[in-house]
């Protein structure tokens, strides 16, 4: 239970394996998720002594890939303006400076950056990463530069619940497969509470802010961040059962790297910049109040309209494969072939009949495991989308050509016109009239559905509305902007739709 | 192959949908020239017997031979046979995308038997021949069914076959518009057309008819020339039928 966040993976881990037991494809390796890092024995460089304490030169002037989280507030988020900030991001930086080295910051997500760190595409991680035994097996840890640690928060007028004691008959919520948890879990027999799970920490505040449950155990400085950012709610209690957050080479190499990372994070403590970096986040703020509504929608319309332009992307290349998907698998639905029939069939079958989610999982997660070949994000999205959308098209294909009278292609044949002729000058002319209504559609579902890529990291709108309130926390006005941005794009892109096809449909 | 110089010749000519046999062993010889009607009760198999003429339909057993090739036979080139054979259809089936000259322009030109400017002259001809040019680019949906049915006809006619068929081209005609269609069809009779016509209009029939055929229940139950059949009946169910729709 060291992982950090354990629970997004273990829900993912499960889709995946759903996903997997449908294809019927795969062993138990193969079921194995990428998080499970602490289990899995990766090769070690042998007879490598780890020097450490000194003092190393060798540093200067070069560049190292480090690999971090996408959002671990306040240790790793986006700022309004797209920017990449938080207390790992400050305290690398600044030891970056004070020992001469360049970094190159790579933003992959947690399980990924300890994948990319592994097959040794970077150098380091810097992650909010417990130091574990289980990790030490498999990486060379810095000296701690974080203590962190679990504690309990309430809504910010609530006087009744001062303590553990406190909690008796009532419910608490923590992040599932998180330390919190494991603590609350712990003591929910001595004090008479229930616990529930939830997946992140935005969710939970808004769990305790609506009065599900009466407070939230979650990490010191997660909670405290959110403290600072006026997320409603205050902290009650002192912390328990701490945990270490240090930064990680692999095994045996980067010495020097790891030498200057602990020589400066010295530095930095002893000049004071170290308090500095963590009283930037952590010290409470009460000053601070939030900005208003038009403030928020001003702060994060940059951060926004970036992912309303890679929905936009995501739908047009989905679309644009699902319609060839869509015309030659519906084509084959008609066909005289039995065979065609059967693979056309089939494929709709698949893809109607399983979750889009899954399939989402199943490409980015899950055939890349089976491979060895990594997707990007991307690539899995718009793959998932257009076999997915794909399906649809095939079904609307199929309706359409069958929708139009047989006498019309019968009246073709006759005249001693071919099969693909009549189709392409009588028949197809015809359903394409008729089908323009549900392409329509389609393509709005299409532009929707892309916020389900938002799980697999796919940074389209309804994903960066996510990150803005998970280091915001304004939950409700946050999903009031990203509405409404799809409520206007795919009404625009409808009315468009509708003008193009009473104009060349008449 | 027959001795006889036969355009249509069928042997046999059997066809099932299912376990339903429609046509029960048919065998017809139709020569040059030659302009038959075919009458019956409906449900008998008629359209099923025409539509097999250009392999429309699978046939299930016998031989189907036009202009000397077997429709049966997988091997035929069954585009070309069809070029000879125009069909008219009872709900005209003309092309509601395109224009009327471009209805009848389409085999043509795709086809390649005639380039633009030629397939538009021998549409526009063909207009004149059953009297819409003033018609060539309105759409099919805003003329009446005579006129549709006359552009069907314009449109069988452009890949000039040697042989026509026509399934009961007036029965979904209001009755004012039958004779409009039925004068193009006696036109082509008299310029030695070789014609199939399935019909219920029976003085029709008598009129322009080399021989009519009875088909009753997948049979063909007697044919003869038209005073032969319709003032000579020999079989109980033609009378029966004539006396129905006389
Ligand atoms: N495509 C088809 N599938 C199944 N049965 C058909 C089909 N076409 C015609 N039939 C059946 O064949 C029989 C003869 O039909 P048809 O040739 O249309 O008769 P007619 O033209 O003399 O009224 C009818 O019983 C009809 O139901
Ligand atoms: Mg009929």
């Amino acid at each position: 239970m060291w992982r950090r966040r354990g629970g997004t993976f273990a829900a993912l881990a499960a889709f995946f394996t759903v996903a997997i037991m449908f294809f019927g494809i795969g062993g138990a390796s193969a079921l194995t998720a990428p998080a499970t890092l602490a289990d899995q024995s990766a090769p070690l460089p042998l007879g490598s002594t780890v020097q450490t304490g000194a003092v190393h030169t060798d540093v200067k002037g070069k560049t190292f890939a480090i690999a971090t989280d996408t959002t671990f507030a306040p240790f790793e988020f986006r700022d309004g303006s797209g920017e990449l900030v938080g207390i790992d991001m400050d305290l690398l930086r600044a030891i970056a400076t004070d020992q001469g080295f360049e970094v190159d910051v790579k933003s992959l997500g947690f399980d990924a950056a300890l994948q990319a760190l592994q097959s040794n595409q970077v150098s380091g991680v810097i992650a909010g990463m417990s130091i574990t035994d289980e990790r030490k097996k498999v990486f060379d840890f810095s000296a701690p530069y974080f203590d962190s640690g679990v504690q309990m928060a309430v809504t910010k007028n609530n006087q009744d619940i001062k303590s553990y004691e406190d909690l008796k008959g009532k419910t608490v919520v923590a992040k599932r497969g998180s330390e919190g948890e494991t603590f609350a879990n712990s003591i929910k027999g001595e004090y008479g509470f229930t616990v529930k799970a939830l997946a992140d920490s935005a969710t939970m505040y808004d769990d305790v802010k609506a009065g599900n449950s009466v407070a939230v155990f979650d990490d010191y400085p997660v909670l405290a961040y959110g403290v600072s950012q006026n997320n409603g709610l205050k902290i009650v209690t002192e912390k328990e059962q701490g945990s270490s957050y240090g930064f990680a080479v692999n095994k045996g190499q980067n010495q020097d790297l790891l030498a200057a990372f602990d020589s400066g994070l010295a530095n930095l403590k002893a000049n004071g910049e170290y308090q500095k970096i963590l009283d930037k986040y952590l010290a409470k703020s009460e000053v601070e109040e939030q900005g208003g509504f038009f403030q928020l929608v001003k702060d994060s319309f940059p951060a926004l309209m970036k992912g309303l332009w890679l929905t936009m992307v995501a739908t047009v290349l989905s679309l644009a494969i699902a319609l060839v998907l869509g015309v030659v698998f519906g084509f084959f639905k008609v066909a005289e072939s039995r065979i065609l029939r059967g693979i056309a069939t089939t494929y709709v079958a698949i893809f109607r009949g399983t979750p889009l989610l899954v399939q989402a999982f199943f490409f980015y997660f899950g055939l890349p495991q089976m491979t060895g070949q990594p997707l990007s994000v991307l690539a899995a999205g718009v793959i998932t989308l257009s076999l997915n959308a794909g399906a649809y098209m095939t079904e609307i294909v199929r309706g359409g050509i069958q929708s139009v009278d047989a006498g019309q292609l019968e009246a073709s044949r006759s005249l001693g016109l071919g099969y693909v002729t009549s189709m392409r000058r009588v028949v197809v002319p015809q359903a394409v009239k008729i089908m323009t209504p549900s392409f329509i559609n389609q393509f709005v579902i299409t532009l929707k559905d892309t916020s389900l890529l938002a799980v697999i990291g796919f940074a389209e709108l309804t994903y960066q509305g996510q990150q803005i309130y998970a280091s915001n926390f304004r939950t409700g006005e946050t999903l009031l902007i990203v509405a409404a941005l799809y409520f206007i794009v795919i009404t625009a892109l409808t009315q468009l739709s509708n003008v193009v096809d009473r104009k060349f449909n008449k | 192959m027959s001795a006889s110089k036969a355009k249509i010749s069928v042997k046999g000519l059997k066809k099932s949908f299912g376990a339903n046999e429609v046509l029960k062993g048919l065998d017809v010889d139709i020569v040059e020239g030659e302009v038959v009607c075919v009458i019956g009760p409906s449900g008998s198999g008629k359209s099923t017997f025409l539509r097999c003429l250009n392999k429309l339909e699978d046939t299930s057993g016998g031989t189907v031979e036009v202009n000397g090739f077997d429709l049966t036979d997988p091997k035929v080139d069954l585009n070309a046979v069809r070029q000879n054979i125009g069909m008219v259809f009872q709900h005209f089936n003309l092309f509601p995308h395109m224009t009327v000259l471009q209805n009848i322009m389409l085999a043509p030109v795709e086809l390649k038997k005639l380039d633009k400017a030629a397939a538009r002259a021998k549409g526009m001809d063909l207009l004149k021949r059953v009297d819409l040019v003033e018609k060539a680019d309105a759409r099919p949906g805003s003329l009446s069914g005579g006129q549709k049915q006359r552009v069907a006809i314009a449109r069988a006619l452009a890949m000039n076959p040697d042989i026509m068929l026509f399934d009961e081209a007036t029965s979904a005609l209001d009755p004012e518009m039958v004779g409009e269609v039925l004068q193009v069809i006696r036109d082509l009779a008299a310029e030695g057309m070789t014609m199939v016509v399935v019909t219920h209009e029976m003085g029709f029939a008598r009129e322009v008819a080399d021989r009519v055929i009875f088909m009753d229940d997948g049979y063909i139950c007697e044919e003869g020339t038209p005073d032969a059949m319709f003032s000579n009946a020999q079989q109980p169910r033609l009378q029966e039928f004539l006396a129905k729709v006389l």
